[in-house]
């Protein structure tokens, strides 16, 4: 029986090979979309904790700065605090290649004889004299040198700020053997040069320990603590690794919640898939029930058949998701360094756990997609299975409370929402219930095309009333390509706001004609400062109106870590740089000027901070009690930012120089030139001088980069839906095929058939596109008012990219358009003496 | 003079099945339908009764001879011509009725008209005309899933002579109503013929409906014999 029954299933695939494709197209698609998001975060916390591994070996703890570095005299204490083993001292910044915009090496200074207690690795035998007495010195990875063509011996110009320097490939040696998945751009060097060459004398940004046998880590961990006050923070490898995973939590929510789109889509059309093998198979399977197979016989085969189809999908997933996490990886990994300020990813490897993840998703999505069908099937007796109405009239009958179902869901998230506006996660029960109510209002929609008025001649139009009177399996390709151009229309509008509210965020802050900062300020920060002569020859620009400096840091406030900005807050006009969510600039600006902070909108909404309340900065030498002045509007930093006056900044985190500069000029002064001079006059040092159109210009580059891959998402959505469109209309073309042969007995035409179907994917598409910008418009609203500010905290006005819109609902009409056109052919060649069969 | 409206010249039809033994459905099968004359075709299950309609409606071609329908042989023209001739000039009528389940009695009815594009208003003044004239003209707008048998077959019947067809071939037209049902659909049908002056070609296993015909064919296992 068993046999025979897998010789059956085998013969349906044979029969249908186009419709078993999409599916497992469809499968496939989803699996991808999932799998590359799921590459990609892992890789993200995969190279920082790799990274850590790597500089940090086996230490059991380390002790860092609460915000920009350590004072190296910290060390000998560490040392001599009872369980210590050893400790050893390390200088970290990313410093930039010269001549390679953007790219820079991870340079951890070492104490390289200390250091083989600590680290996981060693130098190579014999070359420590050499790593110690060589001028700039430097180890990298061998995938590194490869790369750039570096060997032993090759000599790379390299800056921090706007200081230079050259180092020297001493040695290559791969950290990859100790932590697999830590940055290729890692580079090693002697503690002393690097502080040298590029840093400060005494200064150090992480101290690893080990502990001595039988002396437990949080024990060791206090102990520190006690030891050295407020002065650094202790923390675990693991925490450390927590701690990124919570920076970046809400941008791995989100590209999941996207990803996890494509898989409903995808199951969409497994459901398709199997309506279509069914209605072929009801006769086999009402002949199977009427001798005597349980229902449970045929649910087992039904979904056994779906399980095969998904595990087609997951095989052919894997490598699309692969290849589109490589895709993806420069954007992903430009985003986790410049906005999240942590490791770029390299490579993105395939573990045993995704793997697990993608057969579960591909499977468990295909048998849930088969699984109403399939108890549908089941469910009914012999007589029904080789009756053909009974499904047809099913559907018809349960539009109605398939409308009234997604009007629930809709109002249940509303509810959640309302209810527990609190909880940033609510924000998503409410996308959710929109991504609900859109399918389940697809049969209704479909059925309102019915009431168009009859036209007078077989064809499209035909085609495109007839759908609705007899929706059948379509309602459900409607429903999915709904979703789809749902998620389309919601993430275009929402990016679009995004997009044009940073557009007015700029025109209103960036104020100045003329910016300099250095090439590694995106990623070192504090670290990258200018140096005096580069203030000096500022000053005396010509038609220099004033100069704006300020300095920058991570630190600890409200329980996170945040961005702490020092600017000149007396400066005249300066109240322009910042736009405030409330009350009067000027006065804020007096306020900071007289020790309060600005808060931004992240850190306002995500720490319960407001105007009146205090920020407690953890500053170099303890908290400071900081009122805050009011609340400004910022969209660099999503973990939080704060705005202090530089003398509050110094007061916190000690004198320094500023890393970034901005340039007034007076009226009439051309500051393309006055880029040009500087440009000139400070060719010997490392700068980036920008005019304000052109720093402009990179802020939104940055923007467009963050949302790649969204957009990767949003196309894999939308084929995904087409693909269903296809499928649909190829399903239609089976189950009608008695129908056809009707138009066909009745005299016409194979064209005019064709034009049908043709007529019948345009149905589909307008269907879709209606509800999916219903849908779109809805969860615009709800990304842009709930999730955006739920878990990033940014306030987004509306900006709706209307051309950007008509074109895509273009495109969805031309794809749903093409999509019939095999269908339509596959329905024209319907024989007439189909009609000898009774399924109509 | 006018050819016949429906002829068959020595029409064989042999059908190869997946083994490779040919069934010869039909044998040298020749006849005429002339302009206005009803033919019933009898014969058992198998007999080639079906075939035969099949080959008239230039559904199917033949294997040997041919068929000429007002006076074109079918089987030389191309599938558009076929189709369009089929279209014009055939109206057919099928024992499981094949009406549009998600359409009314009206539309179901104005189908052909809306395969040939005829203009929408006479079209449907004249499908009216024809529910009306078999007792359906109050369901008109009904749809037809919940209608029976006797009223889906009449509708059927409709929808056939929509176009007025010159031949009107039906396949078992009674064979799926019961005997008093059936009789009185098969009068309303040669009925409504005679008054469109449509030739009729229909295939029944009853010899009691056959006496209805100007002529009634037999067949027998391929073989077309004719009685007066």
């Amino acid at each position: 029986m068993r046999r025979s029954l897998l010789r059956a299933a085998a013969k349906e695939v044979r029969g249908s090979r186009v419709l078993v494709a999409l599916a497992v197209a469809g499968v496939a698609l989803g699996v991808g979309s999932v799998l590359s998001i799921q590459l990609l975060n892992q890789g993200a916390l995969g190279t920082f904790a790799g990274t850590v591994r790597a500089v940090s070996g086996d230490a059991d703890l380390s002790v860092l700065p609460w915000a920009g570095g350590l004072d190296e005299a910290i060390h000998p204490e560490v040392l001599a605090t009872p369980g210590v083993a050893w400790a050893v001292p390390l200088w970290r910044a990313e410093v930039s290649l010269d001549g390679r915009p953007g790219e820079g090496l991870e340079l951890v200074g070492t104490d390289l004889l200390a250091a083989s207690h600590a680290a996981a690795w060693t130098l190579p035998s014999g070359r420590l004299g050499e790593a110690l007495a060589s001028p700039g010195w430097v180890a990298v990875t061998p995938e590194l040198a490869r790369e750039r063509g570096w060997t032993e011996g090759s000599r790379i110009g390299v800056s921090l700020g706007s200081r230079r320097a050259t180092l020297t490939v001493g040695a290559l040696f791969d950290l990859r053997k100790v932590a697999p998945l830590a940055s290729r751009r890692l580079a090693v060097m002697d503690l002393a040069q690097a502080q040298g060459l590029l840093g400060v004398r005494g200064r150090i940004h992480q101290i690893d320990v080990g502990a001595r046998p039988g002396m437990a880590a949080p024990d060791l961990a206090r102990a520190l603590e006690a030891r050295l006050g407020e002065r650094a923070r202790v923390a675990t490898p693991e925490q450390r690794t927590v701690e990124a995973e919570g920076l970046l939590a809400a941008f791995r929510l989100n590209l999941t919640a996207l990803s996890l789109v494509s898989v409903l889509v995808g199951g969409f059309l497994v459901h398709a898939s199997v309506r279509a093998s069914l209605a072929r198979r009801r006769e086999e399977l009402g002949v199977l029930r009427a001798v005597g197979a349980s229902r449970g016989q045929v649910l087992r085969l039904v979904l056994a058949e779906a399980a095969a189809l998904g595990a087609a999908g997951t095989v052919a997933g894997i490598p699309l998701g692969w290849l589109a996490a490589r895709a993806n990886l420069a954007a992903v990994s430009g985003t986790l360094r410049t906005v999240y300020l942590l490791e770029g990813i390299d490579r993105v490897t395939l573990g045993p756990g995704v793997l697990v993840l993608a057969i579960a998703v591909g499977v468990g999505g295909a048998v849930a997609g088969a699984a109403l069908p399939a108890l549908d099937t089941s469910r009914e007796d012999p007589r029904a299975l080789l009756s053909s109405l009974a499904v047809e009239e099913r559907s018809r009958a349960s539009a109605g409370r398939l409308l009234a179902a997604g009007a629930a869901a809709l109002l249940l998230g509303a509810a959640v929402r309302a209810l527990t506006p609190g909880i940033p996660a609510s924000a998503f029960a409410l996308a959710l219930g929109v991504l609900a109510a859109v399918p389940l209002a697809a049969p209704a929609a479909l059925a309102a095309l019915a009431r168009l008025p009859r036209p007078a001649r077989l064809g499209a139009r035909w085609g495109l009333r007839t759908m609705g009177a007899r929706p059948s399996g379509a309602s459900v390709a409607a429903g999915a390509l709904a979703v789809a151009v749902s998620m389309l229309v919601g993430v275009t509008v929402m990016v679009g706001s995004f997009r044009g509210t940073v557009e007015r965020w700029l025109d209103a802050t960036l104020r100045a004609d003329v910016y300099l900062s250095t090439p590694s300020w995106r990623r070192a920060r504090s670290e990258a400062v200018l140096s005096p002569a580069v203030l000096a020859r500022l000053r005396a620009e010509p038609g220099l109106a004033s100069l704006d400096v300020l300095r920058q840091v991570q630190a600890r406030a409200a329980g996170r870590r945040i961005s702490v900005s020092g600017i000149d807050a007396a400066l005249p006009g300066g109240e322009g740089r910042v736009e405030l969510a409330d009350g009067d600039p000027r006065a804020a600006m007096r306020a900071l000027a007289e020790g309060a902070a600005l808060v931004s909108e992240p850190l306002a909404r995500k720490a319960g901070l407001g105007r009146g309340a205090t920020l407690v900065l953890r500053g170099a030498a303890g908290d400071l009690a900081l009122p805050v002045a009011g609340v400004y509007r910022d969209y660099g930093a999503e973990a939080g930012a704060a705005l202090v006056d530089l003398a509050t900044f110094a007061r916190a985190f000690g004198e320094g120089p500023p890393s970034n500069a901005a340039l007034r000029l007076v009226p009439g002064v051309d500051p393309d030139r006055a880029v040009a001079r500087l440009r000139a006059d400070l060719a010997g040092e490392a700068l980036q001088v920008r005019s304000n159109r052109t720093l402009r210009g990179e802020v939104l580059a940055i923007f467009e980069q963050t949302f790649a891959v969204t957009r990767l998402l949003q196309a894999m959505g939308l084929v995904i839906a087409a693909a269903g469109v296809t499928l649909s209309l190829l399903v239609l073309a089976r189950e009608r095929r008695a129908e056809l042969a009707l138009y066909r007995a009745l005299g016409a035409s194979r064209p005019a058939l064709a034009r049908l179907f043709v007529g019948r994917g345009l149905a589909l598409g307008l269907v879709g596109l209606a509800l999916g910008a219903g849908g779109g418009a809805a969860l615009a609203a709800v990304l842009v008012r709930s999730v955006n500010p739920a878990f990033f905290g940014w306030t987004l006005g509306v900006h709706v990219p209307w051309v950007l819109l008509a074109s895509q609902a273009g495109a969805i009409l031309a794809a749903a358009a093409l999509a019939s056109v095999h269908p339509a052919l596959v329905a024209s060649r319907t024989p007439v003496r189909e009609l000898s069969r009774d399924a109509l | 003079m006018d050819p016949p409206v429906l002829a068959f010249r020595g029409v064989s039809r042999d059908y190869r099945s997946a083994g490779g033994a040919v069934l010869h459905a039909l044998r040298g099968a020749s006849g005429e339908v002339a302009a206005g004359e009803v033919v019933a075709v009898t014969g058992r299950s198998g007999s080639g009764k079906s075939t035969l309609l099949h080959l008239a409606a230039g559904i199917d071609t033949p294997s040997a001879g041919e068929v000429l329908l007002l006076g074109r042989p079918l089987a030389a023209l191309p599938d558009g011509e076929r189709t369009r001739l089929r279209r014009d000039h055939v109206g057919l009528v099928f024992q499981f009725f094949h009406l549009l389940p998600h359409l009314t009695a009206l539309e179901n009815a104005l189908v052909p008209a809306l395969v040939a594009g005829d203009p929408g208003e006479a079209a449907e003044a004249r499908a009216r005309a024809l529910l009306a004239s078999v007792g359906l003209g109050d369901r008109a707008g009904d749809p037809v899933d919940g209608l029976s048998g006797g009223e889906l077959q009449r509708i059927a019947l409709c929808r056939a002579l929509l176009r007025r067809p010159r031949l009107l071939l039906a396949d078992e037209p009674t064979g799926n109503l019961d005997e008093e049902t059936g009789r009185v659909v098969l009068e309303l049908m040669l009925a409504l013929a005679r008054r469109e002056g449509s030739a009729v070609l229909f295939v029944t296993h009853s010899a009691e409906l056959a006496r209805a015909a100007d002529a009634v064919w037999t067949m027998h296992s391929g073989v077309l014999e004719r009685a007066a």
